[in-house]
């Protein structure tokens, strides 16, 4: 039964990542009072794009037409490792939170060299802009999720949301908070969101992630998009599982996942409506900036370690 | 009270002048309140000396040690005031366009001084101090040039800062006390703490933390080297009468409260630990001021580094301990203020005849100005500590302390900085009265309260030079025994 | 009241957590605005604190204290800078001499340093590590802001902080000072801002500038 349930779970992460995406323009329409399209939009788009034809340039390889399979597919296997309303994951395991960090990164790596396969020079750009990006945000993303790790004394996610759940809730830890800060900074530059790229722009220059997939169209593109939402709704049940855990089903009785599922909107609405805020509120920092950025991240998560050392103490 | 006297007539003084929109109805006001309050100060004094320690109230108290330094400001402040009236009126050119905004700031400044003094409360105290430098950073720039609005800023700054670093170390303090038991209320009271600290043992780690906090707090007011670097800026780029008050008695007001701690501090951790830290920031000082002396061009500057070497001397006093030390570091506070004073009101007729500070500028003054020039040689003679001048007598008696207590190494590099700073003054000096006059100065006459109250300095450091009057050595003694 | 004894319990035994954050916004924020917004946070969370302590010793003086600190701390005195950097008409960039990830990675340094300081001590003090450390790693970036930041504002702010420090180190180890010492100290502070931010005008008007590390006139 436990498993049907990380069943479920992985695939409300995957089916509701556009239902996030479609959530956050929505509020971020609302903050700079526009109409927005309907929170369902996403849903649309990709039905629109699945029955589109697929393009591929004539001077692609083998890699561009890949590369969205890929992506789509580690992306799945990380959504299978957050738990969402009881505490453990479909494909949960010891060290699972390294897997979390670098399937991610082996999907963001594919997508890359499917820029620069793609033959568009803003592809290359797009690239190797986040190359940088990612290789600057991977240290805070691994050192907050270890230094959870290190308090927790277990090696899993799903062990991890399960110590946090036994902790009091009004004990606030300072390592969980460091921890949260940079793994929210984090989240903003991996998943493309202002102030580090901008998901709406149509300015090629200032993209990066809208530029690796500029040559993607059809089912492909689909894909592509897919998992991006995907990454960003596993990105945030993440921060909600190992911050607020409080309130999953214990037990595998249909009013407890019932009521966890209730309890995981209600956690994971406000901090769509923080990314929507943040979003709306400051502007896309320059791209030699974004060292600075992340940079922040890495000292808070670092940080963040070395207290896991003083409260162990 | 008597000892509200003083206060109030500083406090309303200050703003009474500022009524007076005529410069020269100004002057004369402040000129009859600075009288007052000299007065008030003697009266205090005198009471001091007849009847023993008084207490108003709980927050204010004069002793020996008060009173000793009461009668420092007493007679700085009257000097500093009769040679004011005559500087703001005779250099006029729109920069002292309100001296009843200069009075009034002196007053409030004379205020919290005077505070500081009578403060029985170590909270007061601070409060007090943090006062001085608020009440002083405006007179600092006064003359709102680049160099006195920059000079104004460090030293606000810098001192705010070490102000706030002596708070933490009066926490301390207030910690180690409540933590022995002390009532909390009672707990900055000096008297209290001093009955207290035999009977119930203070942290001796929180004591000793405390009192490093406070010599570095209250030492960056004194000027102790490395936290000196506002005392140069300040002391060259403030007017005149307010250099010599800054250097004369502010700089022995922090002095002051850094003797009340130590006091505190050594009767609850014994003396090696406080006297350490006084002759190592002695020594610093006492070095690198020497040093630097000699690399000067600009008068004032070299004025107060001199005021560092001197604090330093101070401070090695103190350091020493000792019936001869404790006497030579007193003596040294009031001898310093008075030989300094009489530089600086020197200074200040260099600067107005001949618009400029830069020592190499200027040469043959002792043909142009021979009056000044006198005043420059007697002074000095005096700062470098060469007999007959009183100097002497109380650098000897700290020297002698030294040789007694074996501290020969401090007692090398005492003489040894002398002998530098005697060649740095002798070079500055000579360059600046010898050889011929490169320019005619406008006017080389003093006036009468210029030439009067340097003539009374003159007149102090010769005649405690030769022998200090007998009421004068009473008084110090009365206060070596509130030190003991 | 079970519910304020829970309350007081939980802020006074997390808010420094909250002050670290604080710490190490405040070392890379880049306007002064945002400088001093969290300047004004800070003040409400030492508040906070002051309150909560004076509820569990019972110290009428601490709300009267707390009070304080939230009428001049948090309101007035952000609003006197505010006001500062309008009529100074200048630009609003604080001026680092150090780059945002030079300043976090000092800034947890710091942090690190006053837990060492405040473990040798702590023994003979009892009183929560946290909040001590708290102190001094509030005193450490007061004086790392006046040092790094080129604005006069800043020092200002810095000067600030520092003095927050102090006080919450007060505030720890004796739950605070005589009523009349800490007004007096409170009063102060507002004379000497009151006296720098007529110094900063000066500055304005006679240098053309707010940067003070180009004020090297007076130099040997």
């Amino acid at each position: 039964m436990k498993i049907a349930i990380n069943v479920l779970q992985a695939l409300a992460l995957i089916l509701g990542g556009p239902l996030v995406r479609g959530i956050v323009a929505r509020v971020k329409a609302f903050l700079q009072r526009r109409q927005g399209a309907s929170i369902w939009r996403p849903y649309s788009d990709l039905a629109k794009l699945f029955r589109k034809e697929d393009l591929v340039p004539p001077t692609a390889s083998s890699i561009f037409r890949v590369v969205p399979f890929v992506l789509f597919g580690t992306t799945i296997c990380v959504a299978s490792f957050v738990p969402l309303v009881q505490p453990s994951a479909l494909l949960a395991s010891r060290g699972d939170f390294f897997l979390f960090v670098y399937l991610l990164a082996m999907g963001r790596f594919f997508l890359s060299l499917g820029g620069f396969d793609g033959g568009s020079s803003f592809g290359g750009m797009g690239a190797s802009r986040e190359a940088l990006v990612s290789s600057l945000a991977e240290a805070p993303f691994l050192l907050s999720l270890v230094a959870v790790a290190i308090l927790a004394s277990h090696a899993d996610i799903a062990g991890m949301v399960a110590w946090t759940m036994q902790q009091n809730i009004f004990n606030i830890s300072a390592v969980h908070i460091l921890a949260f800060t940079s793994l929210a900074m984090v989240v903003i530059a991996e998943t493309g969101r202002m102030p580090v790229d901008n998901p709406t722009t149509h300015l090629e220059l200032t993209m990066i992630h809208e530029g690796m997939v500029l040559e993607y169209s059809g089912p492909r593109l689909a894909l592509i998009e897919w998992a991006s939402a995907v990454k960003l709704h596993a990105m945030l049940a993440l921060l909600v599982a190992l911050f607020v855990p409080w309130g999953m089903a214990s037990s595998v009785s249909v009013g407890a996942i019932g009521l966890a599922l209730i309890l995981y909107c209600a956690k994971a609405a406000p901090l769509m409506v923080l990314l929507a805020v943040i979003e709306s509120g400051m502007a896309k920092l320059r791209m030699y900036l974004v060292p600075d950025f992340l940079g922040v991240a890495s000292a808070v998560s670092a940080l963040a370690v070395i207290f896991t050392i003083l409260v162990k103490r | 009270m008597i000892l509200l006297m003083p206060l109030l007539i500083a406090l309303l003084g200050a703003f009474v002048v500022l009524g007076f929109r005529n410069p020269r109805l100004a002057t004369r006001a402040a000129l009859l309140i600075g009288g007052l309050e000299i007065a008030s100060l003697v009266v205090i004094v005198w009471q001091v000396h007849e009847r023993g320690a008084l207490q108003v109230g709980r927050y204010l108290r004069v002793d020996g040690l008060s009173s000793f330094f009461l009668m420092n400001i007493a007679f700085i402040s009257g000097l500093v005031l009769v040679y004011a009236s005559g500087y703001l009126s005779h250099t006029g050119e729109g920069r002292f366009s309100s001296p009843r905004w200069f009075y009034a700031l002196v007053f409030l400044f004379l205020f919290t001084m005077i505070s500081v003094c009578l403060s029985a409360n170590l909270g007061l105290l601070w409060i007090m101090m943090e006062g001085t430098t608020l009440a002083s950073a405006l007179l600092v720039g006064f003359y709102n040039t680049e160099g006195a609005v920059e000079a104004g800023w460090k030293y606000l700054m810098v001192c705010t800062v070490g102000i706030a670093f002596a708070l933490f170390g009066t926490i301390v303090l207030y910690l180690a006390a409540v933590k022995a038991g002390m009532n909390p209320p009672a707990a900055l009271n000096w008297v209290s703490l001093m009955d207290a600290v035999p009977r119930m043992g203070l942290d001796p780690h929180l004591v000793k933390l405390a009192f490093v906090f406070i010599i570095v707090g209250y030492g960056t007011k004194i000027g102790f080297v490395p936290m000196h670097s506002w005392l140069p800026d300040a002391h060259a780029e403030a007017p005149t009468p307010i250099s010599a008050l800054l250097s004369a008695v502010l700089l022995n007001c922090a002095m002051y409260a850094v003797m009340r701690y130590e006091v505190i501090v050594s009767h609850s951790v014994g003396p090696a630990f406080p006297h350490t830290l006084l002759l190592i920031f002695g020594v610093l000082s006492i070095v690198v001021a020497g040093l630097l002396i000699l690399v000067q061009r600009n008068l004032k500057r070299l004025m107060a580094y001199s005021s560092v070497e001197h604090m330093g001397i101070i401070a090695i006093g103190l350091g020493l301990g000792g019936p001869l030390g404790l006497f030579g570091a007193l003596l040294h506070t009031f001898n310093h203020s008075v030989a300094k004073s009489l530089l600086f009101f020197s200074a200040g007729n260099v600067r107005h005849n001949f618009g400029t500070l830069r020592m190499d500028s200027i040469t043959g003054m002792s043909r142009t100005m021979p009056q000044t020039s006198a005043a420059l040689i007697v002074g000095g003679l005096a700062i470098v500590g060469l007999p007959p001048f009183s100097l002497f007598i109380s650098e000897f008696a700290i020297l002698s302390q030294a040789f007694t207590q074996a501290q020969y190494f401090v007692a090398t590099l005492f003489l040894i900085t002398l002998s530098v700073v005697f060649g740095g003054f002798a070079y500055h000096f000579l360059r600046l009265l010898g050889g011929e006059p490169n320019s005619v100065p406008p006017s080389s006459k003093l006036i009468p309260s210029e030439y009067s109250v340097m003539g009374i300095a003159a007149l102090c450091l010769i005649c405690f030079g030769v022998r200090v009057p007998h009421l004068f050595s009473v008084l110090v003694q009365e206060a070596i025994a509130v030190l003991r | 009241m079970g519910l304020v004894e829970i309350a007081t319990g939980k802020v006074l035994s997390s808010f420094s957590v909250f002050l670290f954050l604080t710490i190490l916004l405040l070392v890379v924020a880049r306007r002064i605005s945002t400088s001093v917004l969290l300047f004004s946070v800070q003040s409400a969370i030492i508040a906070a604190e002051v309150f909560a302590t004076g509820f569990r010793e019972r110290l009428a003086e601490a709300y009267v204290v707390g009070a304080l600190i939230l009428v001049i701390k948090v309101v007035a005195i952000p609003r006197a800078f505010f006001g500062l950097v309008d009529h100074l008409k200048t630009s609003h960039d604080v001026k680092a001499s150090t780059t945002p990830t030079q300043s976090v990675f000092i800034a947890a340094a710091m942090i690190y340093l006053s837990y060492a300081a405040v473990h040798s001590y702590g023994q003979s003090v009892h009183v929560p590590e946290d909040a001590l450390a708290a102190s001094v790693a509030l005193i450490l970036t007061g004086a790392f802001l006046m040092v790094s930041r080129n604005k006069a504002l800043m020092q200002m702010l810095g000067l600030l902080v520092l003095e927050n420090g102090i006080f919450l180190a007060a505030l720890t180890t004796t739950f605070g000072m005589p009523l009349v010492i800490e007004i007096g100290v409170f009063f102060d502070i507002l004379i000497g801002l009151l006296l720098m931010g007529i110094f900063t005008f000066r500055i304005r008007d006679t240098f053309d500038h707010l940067d003070v590390s180009k004020l090297r006139r007076l130099r040997g």
